[in-house]
């Protein structure tokens, strides 16, 4: 693959062993979630959708972070490489997101009755959906690459602003949103429930880490494209890259 | 999409929105058997969700990967040694 010209042997080893662990931990996961989590006695099975859905949301995190910090190194370094991890990380946040999206509706249904409220963690995941939506519909319909890097950047700094109120947002509004992460003072998980959730976060994290790769290389490949087309074309229309 | 699938996609939405409303409790989902196969149904609604939306993503993945690769091997022929 011509992509792949001037990657070393292990990197390509490293990222298909990646792959690989990917594609068994994903059975297990299912395979934990299905037949060895005990079913929680509120909600009944359909809180097995937790099982992805905050996994995914930690995933979408994970990228909006990565976007925001590599977003701060390009404005400041102007170092290509920074920019396309921010532009990727920023993709996969949107993609992880949208998962957010759509299974927790889906859960809302049977539990609170509704498929979606007002509340103010799923109104503001939303927002910053549409914020990171925005990020990709700027940067494929600039004309100049080079501006478009910088507003977007900007765009990916001020996007992350909204991780902490939605993380924070169950307590400082007491939202309908069940507390996840950190139970003070209650019961918290059931160990097996513990385990399965450790597992699929793993894995995600892992899943991320396996596209993000892939979605690098695709940025790689768009900016050779650049330059060879700046290479190859005729003295007459050639102009100066950005 | 085409035309033809219309139909289906709306008698599925109208399926979802025909879902009655109701909330799950501890007594009920020990004792009603429809509230767990109802619970089912939507687990199997959230997890083809997310592998629709991940085999989407990785399809067009693939798809950029393959033409920007083919892309780089023309233009390089083109641009010569």
């Amino acid at each position: 693959m011509a992509g792949r010209r001037g990657r070393s042997g292990w990197t390509d080893t490293a990222e298909r062993a990646l792959d690989l662990l990917v594609v068994l931990m994903v059975p297990v996961c299912l395979y934990t979630i299905f037949q060895l989590v005990p079913t929680e006695e509120k909600m009944g099975v359909v809180q097995r959708i937790f099982y992805f859905h905050v996994p995914s949301a930690l995933a979408g995190f994970l990228g909006v972070v990565l976007c925001a910090v590599c977003s701060a190194l390009y404005l400041s370094t102007r170092d290509r490489r920074f920019d396309r991890v921010a532009h990727a990380s920023a993709e996969l946040g949107v993609v992880f997101f949208t998962i957010v999206l759509l299974t927790g509706p889906i859960w809302a249904r049977p539990v609170w009755g509704v498929w979606w409220t007002g509340e103010v963690r799923l109104t503001s995941t939303l927002v910053l959906w549409l914020m990171y939506a925005g990020y990709l519909i700027l940067r494929q319909s600039a004309e100049d690459p080079e501006q478009a890097a910088r507003w977007a950047g900007v765009l990916g700094i001020v996007g992350a602003l909204d991780l902490p109120i939605i993380y924070k947002s169950v307590e400082w509004w007491r939202g309908l949103h069940p507390k996840v992460l950190k139970v003070s003072g209650g019961q918290g998980l059931d160990p097996a429930m513990g385990k399965a959730f450790g597992l699929c976060l793993v894995t995600f994290l892992l899943l991320f880490f396996a596209l993000l790769i892939k979605r690098c290389r695709v940025g790689s490949l768009e900016d050779q494209v650049a330059e060879l087309t700046h290479r190859t074309a005729p003295p007459s229309v050639r102009t100066e890259p950005a | 999409m085409s035309l033809q699938h219309l139909p289906s996609v709306a008698s599925f939405l109208t399926l979802l929105a025909q879902e009655p409303v109701s909330g799950f409790t501890a007594e009920n989902v020990a004792t009603r058997p429809e509230i767990v196969e109802r619970g089912l149904r939507f687990l199997n609604y959230a997890y083809t969700a997310v592998w629709v939306v991940l085999a989407v993503y990785l399809l067009s993945l693939s798809v950029r990967l393959r033409r920007l690769s083919l892309q780089v091997r023309r233009l390089k022929e083109r641009a010569g040694p």
